[in-house]
């Protein structure tokens, strides 16, 4: 893996603009940067990313199940009681997930390590899919890539086929997003343009005009009957939503699905620790409560941790990172080194909530930027990578995408 | 065998993909006819329909006429709903079906033209009265003024209509209220991760 400074394709942003990428500057400074890329070798990416992100997965879809047949894990992951039981019949009438993003902390060298699973509603879906496919092609047409450079990034065949392999040709779907956010919405179009091209009808609808009609069922802006509504708009909000004890009954069936909470939730990685400790592409993980004392010294960790936490208390007390359960973009993360902060999110909107530790490991540095790579992930196979970077140790909204390829 | 899509989607301009996809752009040919003999009449007279296709027509929007027409466990809301005079019983309009269930009666079909075999709509669609003397579809997504006459319509009037067993989507309805998604995420822009 390494960083390889280009020449911009000249045209580039008025490119984006014809596209409506609109956000390829955002708040004055750059999003899409495409004066440097990342190069991989074949290896890194099937052997280091694709296969561990698959397999992460399907270790993923094991933890949904240990979590819904465990009321204390329900509680834990903050799922609101009255709807545990959406989530369980969720997972047991097997509802399907179409996409989700694994970000891991990687260096071309050791194993990625999972950082957090964007399982419900990852976003720069356009930039990967799209954006990014295109730099590709136009780069090796103008020469500055040779010939035979390839690009991990088939997540927009991988999403037509996912449609077509849920859906009935012709099926409608729904998607919805908050109203007036560019970046949220591209991403529910490209998924729109995913559906259609697997012959399924794709209409939408801004979420705050979603309405329910006198039996029961959600309805669109038009008042047609939404079957199926993929929402960019997490399951955490959602549950909490004046609507959430409608779901139940509604007929429609989300994407992504209601047990999807459990693994967008950070409340995920201490589970996934628990049962796999020592995987290599996962950092060891507790729920803070049963760690916090023993990790100042000021008493044991919990009856049923004391042995994984003292088998992980060197790397621990080296560093670590507390993430609230419910937390996106960095927001109220800080990271730890023997103790002593050394750096924390500004943005504090989750601070309320519970938190789980995990073994810092650090980010790569390239340029004095720190990239983060976003494994996606489509049904349940890893289909390609995004890269975001920034300065700061925490990844965050303001962050660069990064085109990447691999090397001929 | 690259590691990337052989071919990407990428022109995301504004809604692009949602409207295409919408129901409003396309229009098709469309007739209303009371019943077969005036689609066969007007056949005669060189319109926009076969005799053939008046046939198959029919015959199709009585299928859906047993499949999909509004079901009411009394013949007072049936007519509340359609008029008087207009109803009948399940078992009347169909093959074993109940003599407690009570149904509009076919009051006539809207054809549409070049729709024959497109998946989830149906070229020939039932109508039904109103109790204010017009007509209305299946799914009661649609009131025409007339069960008689030629115009363009949207394709989306050619829906195949939902069997009034389960409900499927795409059927409008009437809403009890809106807007109780979205406001947990509070002040947040984005939402996504």
């Amino acid at each position: 893996m390494q960083k390889i400074t280009l020449p911009e394709r000249p045209q580039w942003r008025d490119h984006a603009r014809d596209v409506g990428f609109s956000f390829a500057d955002m708040h004055g400074e750059p999003y899409w940067d495409e004066t440097s890329a990342y190069a991989f070798t074949l290896d890194q990416i099937e052997i280091d990313l694709e296969d561990p992100a698959t397999e992460l997965h399907a270790m993923c879809r094991e933890a949904v199940a240990e979590i819904i047949a465990s009321e204390s894990l329900m509680e834990r992951l903050a799922i609101p009681e009255a709807h545990r039981d959406l989530v369980a019949e969720s997972w047991k009438q097997g509802d399907p997930e179409i996409y989700g993003r694994f970000d891991f902390a990687y260096d071309g060298k050791g194993p990625a390590k999972l950082l957090e699973y964007n399982a419900d509603t990852p976003t720069s879906l356009y930039e990967s899919a799209a954006f990014q496919w295109q730099w590709l092609e136009d780069q090796i047409a103008a020469g500055v890539l040779p010939e035979g450079s390839d690009q991990f990034n088939g997540i927009h065949e991988a999403l037509v086929a996912r449609f077509g392999e849920v859906f009935e040709t012709g099926s409608d779907l729904h998607f919805t997003a908050v109203a007036g956010n560019p970046e949220d919405y591209g991403t529910v179009e490209a998924m729109g343009w995913a559906a259609r091209e697997a012959g399924l009808g794709a209409h939408y609808c801004d979420i705050d005009k979603i309405a329910l009609s006198t039996d029961g069922q959600f309805l669109d802006d038009e008042d047609r009957r939404i079957a199926v509504l993929f929402k960019l708009y997490p399951w955490e909000d959602l549950l909490r939503d004046d609507y959430a004890g409608h779901i139940t009954g509604s007929g429609c069936l989300f994407l992504e699905p209601a047990w999807k909470a459990l693994l967008s939730n950070k409340g995920l990685l201490p589970v996934l620790w628990q049962m796999f400790e020592g995987h290599p592409n996962l950092l060891p993980a507790f729920f803070e409560a049963d760690v916090a004392d023993a990790l100042q010294g000021n008493g044991a960790a919990s009856a049923d941790t004391a042995a994984a936490f003292g088998r992980a208390e060197s790397r621990l007390t080296a560093g670590h990172v507390l993430k609230p359960i419910l937390s996106r973009e960095g927001a109220s993360v800080s990271i730890l080194k023997s103790g002593e902060v050394i750096e924390q999110s500004k943005n504090t909107e989750y601070s309320e909530h519970p938190r789980v530790i995990q073994a810092y490991a650090p980010l790569p540095e390239y340029d004095g930027f720190r990239p983060v790579v976003g494994a996606w992930v489509v049904g349940q196979a890893c289909a390609g990578i995004g890269i975001r970077e920034d300065r700061s140790r925490i990844t965050q909204d303001l962050s660069r995408f990064k085109p990447h390829y691999i090397v001929a | 065998m690259t590691k990337r899509s052989s071919r990407v989607s990428i022109a995301i301009v504004g809604a692009a993909a949602f409207t295409l996809a919408g129901c409003r752009e396309e229009q098709v040919d469309a007739s209303a006819f009371p019943d077969l003999q005036s689609c066969l009449d007007e056949s005669a007279r060189g319109g926009m329909f076969t005799p053939q296709e008046c046939e198959t027509s029919f015959a199709e929007a009585e299928a859906l006429h047993v499949e999909s027409a509004p079901r009411y466990d009394s013949l007072e809301v049936c007519q509340e709903q359609h008029g008087v005079d207009a109803c009948g019983t399940e078992a009347s309009a169909t093959q074993g079906g109940s003599g407690s269930i009570f149904m509009p009666l076919l009051a006539g079909y809207l054809m549409g033209n070049m729709l024959g075999g497109r998946t989830g709509m149906a070229a020939a669609q039932p109508l039904y009265k109103t109790p204010d003397g017009r007509y209305t579809d299946a799914s009661r997504s649609s009131t025409f003024s007339n069960n008689q006459g030629s115009t363009k319509l949207n394709t989306s009037q050619f829906t195949r209509p939902t069997s009034t067993i389960g409900k499927a989507p795409m059927t409008a309805a009437s809403a009890v209220s809106r807007g109780g998604f979205g406001s947990a995420g509070g002040s947040r822009s984005g939402f996504g991760g």
